[in-house]
């Protein structure tokens, strides 16, 4: 009782502080309405928490639970996301099988439009400056009848998310509630009712239509009661600072470029037909790793972890010189590269393409290993963005009557595409405990019901993280010294060795 | 719903005793303890009249405050209570016979429940969570229809009734009367049943009102001087109507069970987990020992109470299992390890 008290304080989102000044006082010099009542509150309608409602309504034990979602950027419009078949969102994830195994177990996968999703076979990564290299290759442990297993499944962040959606309103609206367009401005504590129940300890949440939104004068702020009150609200989660949890974390001083582009057609035809690779080389010198993920019809996403520098030097370029960027990245020595990220910028309507010009002089000179990706020909408009890396843990899951999933529990470098699988894996273990409470009849609210999911997942995602953040930085010391000796040292000698590799497969899978 | 009529029969009885705190109970139950002045204190009271132990009453008082602290001397019970669930799930499961003809819909929420003993309300709170508040909620395997809940100590009883307010559902059926905590011992809830039985049905005794009656870490509290386990298991078993279940836990008096309990679970933090005086060893209670009262206690209710002419013949259902607590684990059933330690009983009439 004591602990529930104390580990929660009142949240009031800073934007409504000055507009809400002490909303304890105002609530109670105001006698409010008394506030609805739900099992399972989630802020956030991300993947995260859109995946944990719809894993709720999908299960027999848990669909009757009344729950409500509260999400400020409006609903309706990833609900109808379309895009043209050639064209792709530049957000865009990797799903490990288990991931997918989730979705398919609450039958979100069925409602993924799967001409925009893209399986891959194989994996190539190496290492820009040493040239040691691995590779994640399952086809050569599977006969060439069977289908060759899939490392991972990539997927518009937006075509999962509209799923989601689906699959929620598949379930039907009794005990659901949808606040979109609606921002979370104060959570605290009810109060004891005389004559009905004690919710003194309840997060009560206070939410009005977000300020965009051209109804926030019409309607009036709402208060809904949580027995559990899940943060799915992304890395500045309200909800964490509302049950006071610390996190630790850095930020990289990097960030992540993203773009969707076209491939040219690959000369060597694949073997088995159809069988797609995702490719990474480490490049020490400048930041992070370069990856380029398939999608379908010959097209692929990028991710390009690197400094802010060469990140704005990326995004400033016209579309030419962008992708003889992207395609010298994977082809040409550190010092080429360096040299290339320096170059003078050309405005658009320059006809002669100096970048691709200094590519193709250079790649004569350099050796290329057999392993790299088809060239890049095409990028689409208006895809290149970058947002900012960061390593975010916070010190706990769980407080009374509050859970923290996804984004809202920890962020991590992308390097291993493994981010939003570690949010679904804590939506897997989070409906999964709220199942086992509501049939022991556990309060779903109550810490030694939501001990379990902590248990399960902070030590595993603290794992995870950490092997990302061990890689970023083992792969940011440049030169041929002892640390990149090691390194290629270490990646030879796990490529030799199948057990190893077959463990740090699975690990990127998401299993064991 | 089949539920409710024989529901608000129950509550027509429960109704009538939950008037009857503990300290107001004289008048009918006891004459001898009309005299008793209010400020007496429960303990003296209890320990002439029942087979509450005024040191183990005060033991459980004194701990009440953090009663519901999940870090608290109660977190053990508190992590063995789903397998309490559990455990009453497969007495449910052995006992039905309509299940095996393949018929997948859920059995209906139907079960009036007695928890003897339910100190903080523990158990008592988690069952009364799974009644359904309206018939389209699924219910649990558990089947709740009813609970009704008892403890001697006014203290704990206070405790658990303001806890059971901090859950909406939970107070609702406190509200509705589908959730009821007494404050009074089994004896006393005995006799009174019994005379109301008496009053309105005089032709035949028809047994008792409770489908399932648990009985959870109590039997190695009660009071050797006046009481006995075997006295104390038939009272509860009277209260079942026939075919119900009688459902507890308990330690069994070993020399393994001696060091856990005695010396490591009570040890000094933090290698100890529950509070020291918790239990006292001598008063544990070995499987075999429990099953020869539990089936005796059968016996006699069922001759007394039942049909006594086809009843007798009845096989004796007794089920058991042991339990044991995995340090970050938590508790496992462990089929066999029933005179080890912890173990989980049942018996049906
Ligand atoms: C460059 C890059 C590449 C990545 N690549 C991959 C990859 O390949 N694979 C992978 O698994 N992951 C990847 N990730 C990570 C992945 O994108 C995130 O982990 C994931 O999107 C997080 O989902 P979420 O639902 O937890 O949070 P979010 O998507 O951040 O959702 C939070 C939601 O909460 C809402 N919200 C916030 N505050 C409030 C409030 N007060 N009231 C109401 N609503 C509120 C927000 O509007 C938002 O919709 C990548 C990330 C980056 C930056
Ligand atoms: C160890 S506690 C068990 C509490 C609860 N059943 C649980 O496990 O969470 C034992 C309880 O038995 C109660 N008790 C002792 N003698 C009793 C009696 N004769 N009738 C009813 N309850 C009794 C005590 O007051 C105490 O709260």
């Amino acid at each position: 009782m004591s602990a529930s008290r104390s580990a929660l304080r009142p949240y009031v989102c800073s934007s409504c502080r000055h507009g809400v000044l002490a909303p304890r006082r105002r609530f109670s010099s105001k006698p409010a309405q008394n506030p609805e009542i739900y099992d399972v509150v989630c802020v956030g309608g991300g993947p995260a928490g859109l995946g944990l409602l719809a894993a709720l309504r999908a299960s027999p034990v848990t669909s009757k639970l009344k729950v409500a979602l509260v999400e400020s950027q409006d609903l309706d419009k990833a609900r109808s996301w379309d895009l043209p078949t050639h064209e792709f969102s530049n957000r865009v994830s990797s799903l490990t099988p288990s991931s997918v195994a989730f979705l398919r177990r609450i039958g979100a996968l069925e409602l993924l439009d799967t001409d925009r999703v893209q399986d891959y076979q194989q994996m190539q990564v190496w290492d820009g400056e040493t040239g040691s290299k691995i590779s994640f290759d399952w086809a050569e442990e599977t006969s060439p009848f069977e289908d060759p297993r899939t490392v991972a499944t990539m997927t518009e962040n937006a075509n999962l998310v509209r799923a989601l959606l689906s699959r929620i309103e598949a379930s039907g609206d009794e005990n659901l509630k949808i606040f979109s367009k609606t921002t979370v401005s104060s959570i605290e504590n009810g109060s004891d009712h005389p004559d009905g129940p004690d919710l003194s300890a309840w997060p009560v949440l206070t939410v009005a239509p977000s300020e965009a939104s051209p109804a926030s004068t019409s309607e009036p702020p709402v208060r809904i009661a949580a027995r559990l009150l899940v943060g799915a609200d992304g890395i500045n989660s309200p909800v964490r600072s509302f049950a006071d949890i610390a996190t630790e974390g850095w930020d990289y001083n990097r960030h992540g470029v993203v773009a969707t582009l076209a491939l040219s057609d690959s000369e060597a035809p694949t073997f088995p037909a159809g069988m797609r690779t995702a490719f990474q080389r480490f490049l020490p010198a400048l930041g992070g790793p370069i990856a380029l993920l398939p999608l379908p019809n010959n097209h692929a996403t990028l991710v390009w972890s690197t400094t802010p520098e060469h990140a704005a030097y990326l995004k400033s370029l016209p579309p030419n010189a962008f992708i003889s960027m992207v395609n010298a990245a994977f082809r040409l020595s550190m010092t080429d590269l360096k040299y290339m990220m320096k170059m003078k910028r050309v405005g658009e309507e320059e006809e002669v393409n100096q970048h691709d010009a200094e590519l193709t002089w250079r790649l004569q000179h350099t050796p290329q290993p057999n392993h790299i990706p088809p060239m890049v020909t095409g990028v689409q408009e208006r895809s290149v963005a970058s947002f900012p890396l960061r390593f975010r843990h916070a010190s706990t899951y769980i407080s009374p009557r509050v859970a923290l999933i996804g984004d809202a529990a920890h962020v991590i470098h992308p390097l291993a595409g493994q981010g939003l699988n570690l949010g679904l894996g804590d939506v897997a273990s989070l409906s999964n405990t709220i199942e086992y409470a509501v049939t022991h009849g556990m309060d779903v609210g109550d810490l030694l019901s939501l001990e379990r999911y902590s248990t399960e997942r902070w030590g595993a995602n603290a794992k995870v993280g950490g092997v990302c953040d061990l890689l970023h930085k083992l792969y940011n010391v440049p030169g041929q010294g002892p640390v990149a000796w090691g390194r290629s040292l270490g990646l030879n000698v796990i490529d030799r060795l199948p057990f190893v590799k077959g463990f740090l497969m699975r690990q990127a899978e998401g299993g064991a | 719903m089949a539920a409710r009529p024989s529901l608000s029969r129950v509550s027509r009885v429960i109704n009538s005793l939950a008037s009857t705190s503990f300290s107001s109970s004289s008048s009918s139950s006891f004459s001898s303890s009309s005299s008793a002045p209010a400020s007496l204190s429960p303990s003296t009271f209890l320990r002439r009249h029942s087979s509450v132990s005024a040191d183990e009453l005060s033991h459980f008082s004194g701990l009440a405050n953090s009663w519901w602290d999940p870090m608290g001397p109660s977190r053990v019970l508190h992590l063995m209570n789903p397998l309490r669930h559990e455990f009453i799930a497969t007495c449910l499961a052995t006992g039905d016979t309509s299940n095996s003809t393949g018929n997948t819909t859920s059995p209906p929420a139907n079960l009036h429940y007695l928890d003897i003993g339910c100190g903080g309300g523990i158990f008592a709170e988690s069952l009364a969570r799974t009644i359904p508040l309206t018939p389209s909620v699924p219910g649990t395997p558990t089947r709740a229809a009813s609970m009704t809940a008892i403890d001697p100590s006014p203290h704990l009883i206070r405790i658990a009734r303001a806890h059971a307010r901090t859950d909406p559902t939970v107070d609702a059926h406190l509200r509705s009367g589908h959730f009821k905590y007494l404050n009074t011992t089994l004896e006393e809830l005995s006799e009174r049943l019994l005379k109301e039985e008496e009053a309105k049905e005089a032709e035949q005794p028809t047994g008792g009102k409770f489908d399932m009656v648990t009985l959870f870490e109590v039997i190695e509290h009660i009071d050797p001087n006046t009481s006995t386990p075997a006295t104390f298991l038939t009272n509860a078993l009277r209260l079942l109507k026939p075919g119900g279940w009688l459902v507890g836990s308990t330690i069994a008096r070993t020399f393994p069970s001696f060091l856990v309990n005695q010396v490591i679970a009570e040890a000094p933090w933090p290698v100890g987990v529950v509070p020291r005086g918790t239990h006292e060893w001598s008063k544990f209670v070995n499987p075999d020992e429990l099953e020869g009262w539990a089936k005796d206690g059968v016996r006699t209710v069922r001759s007394q109470l039942h049909n006594p002419s086809g009843s007798q013949n009845k096989a004796l259902e007794w089920l058991c299992c042991g339990v044991m607590y995995f340090p970050g684990l938590g508790w496992k059933m462990v089929p066999g390890s029933e005179s080890w330690g912890n173990y989980f009983w049942a018996v049906r009439v």
